[in-house]
């Protein structure tokens, strides 16, 4: 069927009014925010060019100094949170995926559901398992003499931290199990049944069958977990408050601060463009590394 | 493709921009007048048990009007909305006062307090410092609310006066019980009101110029008091983390290991919750002497016309309310609230009726002695951090030194310089 040029254009053009609105003009209106020493409150005082961004790598300005720190914060819960993020959620869809067909719904709706839990709600559950002083675990480990004296859970590192990745382990694993269950199911049964026939075990499986059946999913997973966890916000913002000594505070708190706190728009969109640059740098680095992997094994 | 199909597409498209254009104009329609009553929008951040109290004032005045209305909008980031909305009246923390003025955010009122009859001099001299900046009149005060001591009266029979006293206690308590202390010293939340109470009681000035400065020798022996409060004295557990020295003064006494502690320095928004847990047991004092002299640090809050209001209908309608709040009959429902205004007639009406204001008759004994934030440019920022960082820096780390202390407040003293002169 032949359609006309015109006709076409109308079919996207209510994409292309979505994406102009809401993605390509606050992304230009940024770009233009960041080059300008514009207040929240006093408004725009000027074009700057790049001063927002050379501030950001003046190791005298407390910008970079509070941009580097939320930078390294982030990356850390990153390094820590990520690899568990994914493995665990593939480990939990496995287990799912083995379970008799009757109660895999229940089981895969149980795991789901935390993730429909609102990060306030959640957060306070978590504050209220682990306060330091009367909180639901020390008194539990307490009373089972399994320690003498209360953890001081959110005020000490690594304990901070540790408490931050359990927070989001819990809250977003469902989303990941069910992207995995997904990609499982779309495995033939036929490999499964060839391989137990020719004597493989789980572990001959799951590299030979389950994982190449995944990996683009894998890769998906890992860069969306990647990204999200970059812009962690909302537990540490509940449940540490960015500490101890400013050691949980992520990038995104460091940009809401500069903006809100501090009225200085025009750096906190330099921040969080020069944050954009950080995530994509970290996208295309596993995209990198997946295609070389694939390179290796003369896949094209 | 059918002409119908394409004819639904565009009208959806259609729909879905009005939409869109429609949400992005909104912010800018500014509705005063409604059922001939001219609408005065007061934007305040009382979202705690205070809120209800403030209610029913501008409940009161609403039913006594049958010109203006207030319209009440209780906000939990308050400033947020002040900053990118359009309101006509905004309850602003004094300390921050000096920024909006210098933002060009709040205007002077000395003619609406011409329109309502009111004099600066109707209100505690404290409070008339708070509300003049550069010798011009930004708000009208409402109230102030020190940093005050709750104390538990079956582990405590007398409130401390002085940190020997404190001590004292402490050594009595542990005696007993060792998960049981004085005080707690919390690592985050009000640690601004700790050190800038031991900061007044010693007579140590931070304001230099347009902006704070932290490291001087007699400001580093301020956080060391503290330090050795958690790690000599021991009068208070360490790592007590967020808003611990009330956490801990509420503790169950059935927790299991936790630590329980017998006074509160705190603020007085948390007395409704001491009184539930504790009821004719909860003691009400001064904060005690732990440094040279008497002396405590407070805040308050103050309220402000935003610039942007010219409508002389508005401006009559907030001196009507202003009128009307500053009235004792109507504004002792803010001590009802637990807070201690500060306008000298509802002040006296307090005072007749201790009893039943025993927090603001507490607060009151301390505005001799009460100070508050240095009037320099975003002083939150300013003092940023040195909450979030060196305090719990000092009250977690058994083995700080002054040297290394000094090198966080030479830190802190170099942010506080770049926020002075950030615009």
């Amino acid at each position: 069927m032949k359609v006309s040029k015109w006709k076409s254009t109308i079919f996207i053009a209510p994409f292309l009014v979505c994406f102009g609105l809401f993605w390509l003009a606050p992304f230009v209106y940024g770009i233009y925010m960041s080059l300008h020493k514009l207040s929240l409150t006093r408004g725009n005082m000027g074009f700057i060019g790049l001063q927002n961004f050379l501030d950001l790598f003046n190791k005298d300005s407390m910008y970079s100094e509070a941009f580097f720190l939320g930078l390294k914060n982030t990356v850390i819960f990153v390094l820590v949170s990520v690899p568990l993020l994914v493995l665990i959620s593939l480990g939990l869809a496995l287990l799912v995926d083995n379970l008799p067909k009757k109660v895999q719904g229940f089981f895969r709706t149980v795991f789901f559901m935390s993730y429909a839990v609102s990060v306030t709600s959640v957060s306070a559950i978590f504050v209220w398992l682990f306060s330091g002083n009367g909180g639901f675990l020390n008194n539990m480990l307490v009373k089972m003499h399994i320690i003498s004296q209360p953890v001081p859970w959110l005020e000490a590192q690594p304990l901070a931290l540790i408490v931050l990745v359990i927070t989001t382990i819990w809250w977003t694993i469902g989303f990941n199990m069910m992207l995995f269950i997904n990609a499982l199911n779309g495995i033939d049964t036929a490999l499964y049944e060839a391989s137990s026939i020719d004597g493989a075990n789980f572990w001959n499986q799951f590299k030979s069958i389950i994982f190449p059946g995944i990996k683009s999913v894998f890769a998906f997973v890992t860069l969306t977990t990647v990204i999200a966890s970059f812009n962690v916000f909302g537990q540490p913002q509940l449940i540490t408050k960015g500490g101890p000594t400013q050691t949980t505070k992520s990038l995104i708190m460091v940009i809401q601060q500069t903006i809100f706190d501090g009225n200085n728009l025009g750096m906190g969109t330099a921040m969080a463009l020069l944050m954009g640059v950080v995530v994509m740098v970290f996208a295309l680095l596993q995209n990198f590394l997946t295609r070389e992997k694939k390179e290796l094994k003369g896949e094209k | 493709m059918t002409t119908k199909k394409i004819i639904s597409t565009l009208m959806a498209g259609a729909a879905a921009c009005s939409m869109i254009l429609t949400g992005v104009g909104a912010q800018g329609v500014t509705e005063v007048k409604a059922d001939d009553k001219v609408q005065i929008r007061f934007l305040n951040g009382f979202t705690g048990g205070d809120g209800e109290y403030m209610r029913k004032i501008t409940d009161g005045f609403n039913e006594s009007q049958d010109k203006y209305e207030i319209v009440e909008s209780q906000e939990k980031d308050h400033y947020l909305k002040f900053k990118s909305g359009e309101y006509d009246l905004v309850v602003i923390h004094g300390d921050r006062l000096k920024t909006f003025a210098d933002d060009g955010m709040i205007q002077d009122v000395s003619s609406v307090y011409e329109k309502a009859g009111i004099e600066l001099t109707d209100y505690l001299e404290a409070a008339q410092e708070i509300v003049q900046i550069d010798g011009t009149t930004y708000a009208f005060p409402l109230d102030i609310h020190p940093l005050v001591m709750f104390y538990n009266k079956q582990l405590c029979p007398e409130a401390p006066k002085t940190y020997e006293d404190i001590k004292a206690l402490n050594e009595e308590l542990q005696a007993k019980d060792p998960n049981t202390y004085a005080m707690g010293v919390p690592g985050l939340g009000l640690v601004e009101y700790y050190y800038m109470t031991l900061a007044n009681q010693n007579g140590i000035e931070l304001q230099d110029g347009e902006a704070l400065k932290f490291d001087t020798e007699e400001f580093a022996d301020v956080l060391m008091t503290f330090h050795d409060m958690v790690f000599t004295d021991k009068v208070s557990p360490s790592k007590l983390g967020l808003d611990g020295e009330f956490k801990t003064f509420v503790q169950d006494e059935e927790s299991a290991g936790g630590t329980q502690t017998a006074i509160a320095l705190t603020g007085p928004w948390y007395y409704q919750a001491a009184k539930e847990k504790y009821g004719d047991d909860l003691g009400i004092a001064p904060v005690p002497t732990l440094g040279k002299e008497k002396g405590v640090y407070g805040n308050a809050h103050t309220i402000a016309v935003p610039s942007r209001v010219e409508d002389e209908e508005v401006l009559d309608g907030i001196a009507e309310f202003m009128k009307y709040l500053y009235t004792p009959e109507n504004l002792i429902n803010w001590a009802d609230a637990g807070q201690a205004p500060t306008h000298i007639a509802t002040m006296e009406a307090i005072q007749k009726e201790a009893d039943k204001y025993p927090l603001a008759c507490a607060n009151y004994e301390q505005f001799e002695n009460c100070k508050i934030a240095p009037q320099v440019y975003n002083v939150g920022e300013q003092l940023k951090y040195l909450n979030e960082n060196v305090f719990n820096m000092v009250v977690s780390t058994e083995d700080l030194t002054k040297e290394d202390l000094m090198k966080e407040l030479e830190k802190a003293t170099k942010t506080a310089q770049q926020v002075a002169e950030g615009f």
